[in-house]
């Protein structure tokens, strides 16, 4: 109940209210652009926040992220390029219906079910985060470590399509934030004599150089390759408006959407573009009209839209209740709390309870702005966007990326690293390895060192106590169970590609 | 063969890591070694890199088709990096304006931009924008340049 005086406090703040109305176009317009996620520009953000009140700051961000995720659907209906990964699924049956001068239709779509996806999302959070912040009270640090490492090697194998790969970015994440004087005993490590190694690699520069100077080095090598042209899509007077029941066939896709990608959110690592792909299908087996869906069926859109977008809610419960980031948006969000000096964890929800509610509020009336500017004003919005050539958006962000990592704490070094961050973060990406195992890892390194030193300062120095206790070793289980899972697939993968190409 | 390659900068990599690890000095009683997480994650990171050897060789053994990754654009990646690397070091030197004077139309025209015009308003705008923005509405305190500030000239 505590989410009503928290509505009411939001509501009656116009300074709020405006930061989340603002929040909500510069998501949208992120999203929307192809190339520009709502990680990279949170990234950017993410120095001015410092700035702001704590809520103000989080709010910002939190409904960016909210926005971006929907945002990118735009760009899947009309250019036939997803602005997210996750908008893929919405492609399939969005750029068809924009092909057939439905554009307008289509993205009414795409904008109610996210609405209906991401709002289920946030009231499955705000009803289920009391109950998890209570149980992860009880935990102790044994328990809380071996969350940790399930939490890692989920991160590291499910994601991706080398579970190597996927594990050695995590390795890379935990080394990298390992750098500095170490918290307990403040010893140097990986210092190599640099007075500015021993503070340590700061968040902001390392998620700067990665998502963002990171992506326009992507951009400029995409420049040189093959640029497909962009059709203009006809316009179908009647392919704008949309009737109730036209919507109708579409609303149990939608709400199947949002109880799927809330359950697939509260898992740290899997992320939206999974939940929309589950999603995809599911409802294409379940349909009445599966023949029409890949070819411009309206639940086509409206399944992966709200599986997409009801991620963005339960993803919170872990960071919140565990401090264990579930994305990368969570990510960027827990460092916005802990540079305003909250701490995240099982005591959050006793410290600052208020604020967190006052969030989950901020969350939901995000939603309904997105929902109500996407309704109204998607399209034109979306040609505005065209009207920005590429070649002059890039070098601003490239520049942005500079100023904004100099500004995080006034610090040179902290260039260089978003510099050297953002080589690496390309290279990464070229060479298939997981930049978000590698950030998220590197976010919850210091976390998971700490309950491990502190569990074998609990037992002497006995390993045995993680296999001692029940819950611990319940997710350890789960841990190498997920990476199992997925080795397993992958093998099954292999297998029937080699059995095409046998019989081809 | 990429793997291997790869397999091979990880695995140096590691073991510069794990010699890294192995310089923290010892726990002190009743205390655990701070270097033990660090330590632990190198030698992981090393164990990963041999399997990726070791998959590279056995694909290379099979005479696996291996996918060319050559990319046009990989050159001007090297130069928009070496922009990067001598744009972060000169704010040591010459402060922000003077270097994103420089660098604005050096970027602009590395991603296509051939407007003249438009290049030589970068000059004046970008670092004019962005110093208004960051420097004086934000307040943070901006870069002094050791060997000459443009900003404290334009004061002086």
């Amino acid at each position: 109940m505590e989410i009503f005086p928290a509505l009411l406090t939001v509501i009656t703040d116009p300074t709020l209210i405006l930061a989340i109305i603002l929040a909500a176009i510069v998501g949208m317009v992120v999203g929307a652009t192809p190339g520009l996620t709502a990680s990279a520009a949170i990234a950017m953000l993410l120095p001015v926040t410092f700035y702001m009140s704590p809520i103000f700051a989080l709010a910002f961000l939190y409904v960016i992220g909210k926005s971006g995720r929907y945002g990118g659907s735009v760009a899947a209906i009309l250019f036939n390029t997803p602005g997210t990964a996750a908008s893929a699924a919405t492609q399939i049956d969005g750029y068809p219906l924009a092909r057939a001068g439905k554009a307008g239709k289509a993205m009414k779509v795409a904008t109610i079910s996210s609405v209906i996806g991401d709002l289920m999302g946030d009231v499955m959070l705000v009803i289920g985060f009391g109950f998890i912040a209570v149980i992860a009270l009880k935990l102790g640090p044994p328990e809380t470590f071996a969350i940790y490492f399930a939490a890692f090697v989920v991160i590291g194998s499910v994601i991706g399509k080398s579970i190597i790969k996927g594990l050695i970015s995590a390795l890379l994440g935990i080394i990298v934030a390992m750098v500095g004087l170490d918290p307990i005993s403040s010893e140097e490590r990986y210092t190599f004599g640099s007075f500015d190694l021993s503070n340590g690699i700061g968040l902001v520069p390392l998620m700067i150089g990665v998502f963002v100077l990171g992506e326009v080095f992507a951009q400029l090598e995409a420049r040189k390759k093959a640029k497909g042209e962009i059709k203009e899509n006809p316009n179908d007077p009647n392919g704008y408006s949309l009737s109730f029941d036209e919507y109708r066939p579409c609303i149990p896709h939608a709400i199947r959407g949002g109880f799927i990608g809330a359950g697939i959110g509260v898992l740290p690592g899997l992320g939206s573009a999974i939940a929309a792909f589950i999603s995809y299908g599911e409802g294409k087996r379940r349909a009445k009209n599966p023949e029409q869906w890949g070819k411009g069926a309206l639940e086509g859109i409206a399944a992966p839209e709200a599986a997409n977008n009801a991620v963005s809610g339960p993803s919170m419960a872990p960071l919140l209740a565990l401090g264990i980031p579930g994305s990368t948006i969570g990510a960027i969000l827990l460092g916005v709390f802990l540079i305003h000096g909250i701490q995240v964890g099982p005591t959050l929800f006793l410290t600052d309870k208020e604020l967190v509610y006052q969030l989950f509020a901020c969350g939901m009336l995000g939603i309904i702005a997105y929902g109500l500017i996407g309704y109204f004003g998607a399209s034109q919005m979306a040609r505005l966007i065209l009207r920005v050539p590429s070649s002059v958006l890039y070098p601003l962000i490239f520049m942005t990326a500079f100023v904004a990592a100099y500004s995080a704490r006034g610090s040179v070094f902290d260039v260089t690293v978003m510099v050297a961050a953002g080589f690496v973060g390309w290279l990464m990406r070229k060479y298939d390895f997981n930049v978000a195992a590698f950030v998220i890892s590197f976010v919850l390194a210091k976390g998971a060192e700490e309950t491990f030193r502190q569990s074998l300062l609990m037992s002497d120095g006995g390993a045995m106590i993680f296999i001692e206790r029940p819950i611990a070793a319940a997710f350890l289980f789960i841990g190498i169970a997920a990476m199992g899972f997925r080795i397993r697939q992958i093998m099954k993968e292999q297998r029937i590609v080699k059995g095409a190409l046998g019989d081809a | 063969m990429r793997d291997v390659i790869e397999g091979i900068v990880l695995a140096l990599f590691s073991l510069i890591a794990i010699w890294g690890a192995w310089q923290v000095p010892g726990a002190s009683p009743g205390d655990t070694w701070a270097g033990i997480v660090p330590f632990a994650a190198s030698v992981a990171l090393l164990v990963l890199s041999s399997l990726l050897i070791v998959g590279g060789l056995r694909m290379a053994d099979h005479g696996s088709a291996e996918i060319k990754n050559g990319s046009p654009g990989t050159l001007d990646i090297l130069i928009l990096f070496a922009i990067a690397l001598l744009y972060q070091q000169s704010f040591r030197w010459f402060g922000y304006l003077l270097p994103t004077a420089i660098v604005a139309p050096a970027v602009f025209y590395l991603f296509g931009v051939r407007n003249w015009i438009g290049l030589a308003a970068s000059i004046v705008l970008c670092p004019l924008i962005f110093y208004l923005i960051f420097f004086q509405l934000l307040g943070v305190f901006p870069p002094y340049g050791e060997v000459f500030d443009l900003m404290d000239w334009i004061r002086s």
